[in-house]
């Protein structure tokens, strides 16, 4: 009788369940396509990447110097990148805002970015200023830098010189401007703020790990909940007890109940890492040197010019 | 019996939130959409806001290009008076290619090229036609991401079910890629 009813149930579910598998794939197959002429240089290596290589390393330390400096006082987050070429189906414009968008340059906040490009064998450079620096760096002013100070200078081949002399001319306008000191909101705070959301999150990871091995080894649930009391108590005893600290109370206990009931359920020694291991294994973590821009974005501003 | 009221209950509250969240989801999108498309008309009227300068500064010069200037006020006329997406951006295209002739135009002019008040005009106008394009194209990009949504399984459901419709790309004029030509000897 039971298998019975079972066996009809099958046979209705198969059309189901293929109806199912056919509406899945054939949406994924009718996407729109994607164009990809675009083609990074790489990551980024620091506030100077001369991918190019057409600039000295005397410079490049130098320019970072000073990009740095105007990092720290102004906010404002300079890049300057060389490239050999653009590639064929792309503009000088677009391909700025492409990697400006891909390497998020300048705080996520405030979208203080700027990027000089240099595409050497197309002689063709552009600034593209972020959304926040708009204001300071005007597209004239980045039109008369790339006119007056880098064209001249890359005609006579001197590209290190006619960058540095930019960046001058952009630390000039930008630090100069009525707006530079809202640009000066806690600098390097885009940095620090992304470690201090890891370390959160993995001091929040270590102590679950640690309270489910503890909790897991006794095969009683009752000591989560108690410990779930204490932590709400702690809470209300800096919030004020009424009516935080009694939610966190009940709300923690209860945790505590389901949390301990859950690990120690799992047959010990079963688990190698203790609870959610693949969390914790599947860091692969940065690798070193350059950590990354902050995340800001562009809106197409600035200016081009060809040498 | 419990156990099936049970399951079924369960069932029916994961159908509900699965709904409201799909639902929200389309919402916000949809807003993504709208959101991108201000930014576009934005920049229009910031280019309407500079075009009377240029052609200000130039007009005197360019004594034998009366039709480009009719072209341009003729398109700003047709932009204001538009009121749905695709007549402003039928119009806006219009100004477009108005536009880019007369700066073919002002740089085969020696004179108004080496005036440095055009030339921070032809800046600004360049830097506007880039900002333009490039948020038409987040615009097109945002518009994907709603039509994608709304077409895949399962949401689809939820679209048709809520009256979601697909929304339709900015496309550009054809021939509007290619460089206009400017003939001087008219």
């Amino acid at each position: 009788m039971e298998y019975e009813v079972r066996s009809k149930k099958k046979t209705r579910a198969i059309p189901w369940v293929f109806f199912v598998c056919v509406a899945i794939l054939s949406s994924s197959f009718f996407l729109p396509p994607t164009s990809f002429a675009y083609t990074s240089p790489g990551k980024p290596t620091g506030l100077v990447n001369d991918f190019a290589g057409i600039i000295s390393s005397q410079e490049i330390q130098s320019i970072g110097q000073k990009l740095i400096s105007l990092n720290q006082t102004t906010g404002a987050e300079v890049v300057v990148v060389t490239i050999s070429t653009i590639g064929d189906d792309e503009t000088i414009e677009s391909y700025a805002e492409k990697l400006f968008k891909e390497w998020g340059i300048g705080n996520k906040e405030t979208d203080t970015g700027l990027l000089l490009l240099v595409a050497v064998n197309d002689r063709q450079m552009r600034i593209e200023t972020g959304y926040g620096i708009e204001g300071a760096v005007t597209d004239i002013q980045a039109g008369n830098i790339i006119r007056n100070v880098m064209t001249p200078a890359f005609k006579e081949g001197k590209y290190g010189q006619g960058i540095s002399d930019a960046v001058d001319a952009l630390t000039a306008i930008i630090s100069g401007s009525p707006e530079a000191a809202q640009y000066s909101v806690e600098p390097k705070s885009t940095g620090s703020s992304g470690w201090n959301f890891q370390g959160i999150f993995f001091a929040f990871i270590i102590v679950i790990n640690i309270l489910s091995r503890i909790l897991g080894a006794t095969k009683s649930w009752w000591l989560g909940g108690i410990l779930g009391a204490l932590a709400g108590g702690i809470v209300g005893i800096f919030t004020g007890f009424f009516p935080i600290g009694i939610g966190a109370i009940v709300l923690l206990t209860l945790f505590g109940l389901l949390f301990d009931f859950i690990v120690s359920k799992r047959p010990p020694g079963s688990g190698g890492g203790g609870f959610w291991p693949m969390v914790l294994g599947g860091h692969g973590g940065k690798s070193g040197g350059f950590g990354g821009f902050g995340g800001g974005s562009s809106g197409g501003g600035g200016s081009s010019g060809r040498w | 019996m419990k156990k099936t009221l049970l399951i079924v209950g369960i069932l029916a509250l994961v159908a509900v939130v699965y709904t409201w969240s799909s639902y929200n989801g389309l919402v916000a999108a949809r807003e993504a959409v709208t959101a991108q498309w201000q930014q576009v008309e934005t920049l229009y009227q910031r280019r309407f806001d500079l075009i009377p300068n240029l052609v200000a500064s130039v007009k005197g010069v360019l004594n034998q290009e009366q039709t480009v200037f009719a072209d341009i006020a003729n398109a700003r006329a047709k932009y204001s008076g538009a009121q749905s997406v695709g007549d402003k951006a039928t119009a806006a295209n219009q100004v477009e290619s108005a536009l880019s002739r007369l700066l073919v135009i002002v740089e085969n002019y020696p004179t108004l090229k080496s005036s440095e008040t055009v030339r921070d005009l032809m800046t600004q106008l360049e830097g506007s036609e880039n900002r333009i394009s490039v948020e038409r194209g987040r615009f097109n990009e945002s518009v994907k991401t709603f039509n994608t949504t709304i077409k895949k399984f399962p949401k689809n459901i939820f679209a048709s079910l809520f009256g979601f419709d697909v929304i339709e790309y900015f496309e550009a004029q054809t021939g509007a890629e290619n460089a206009p030509k400017v003939d001087l000897v008219q």
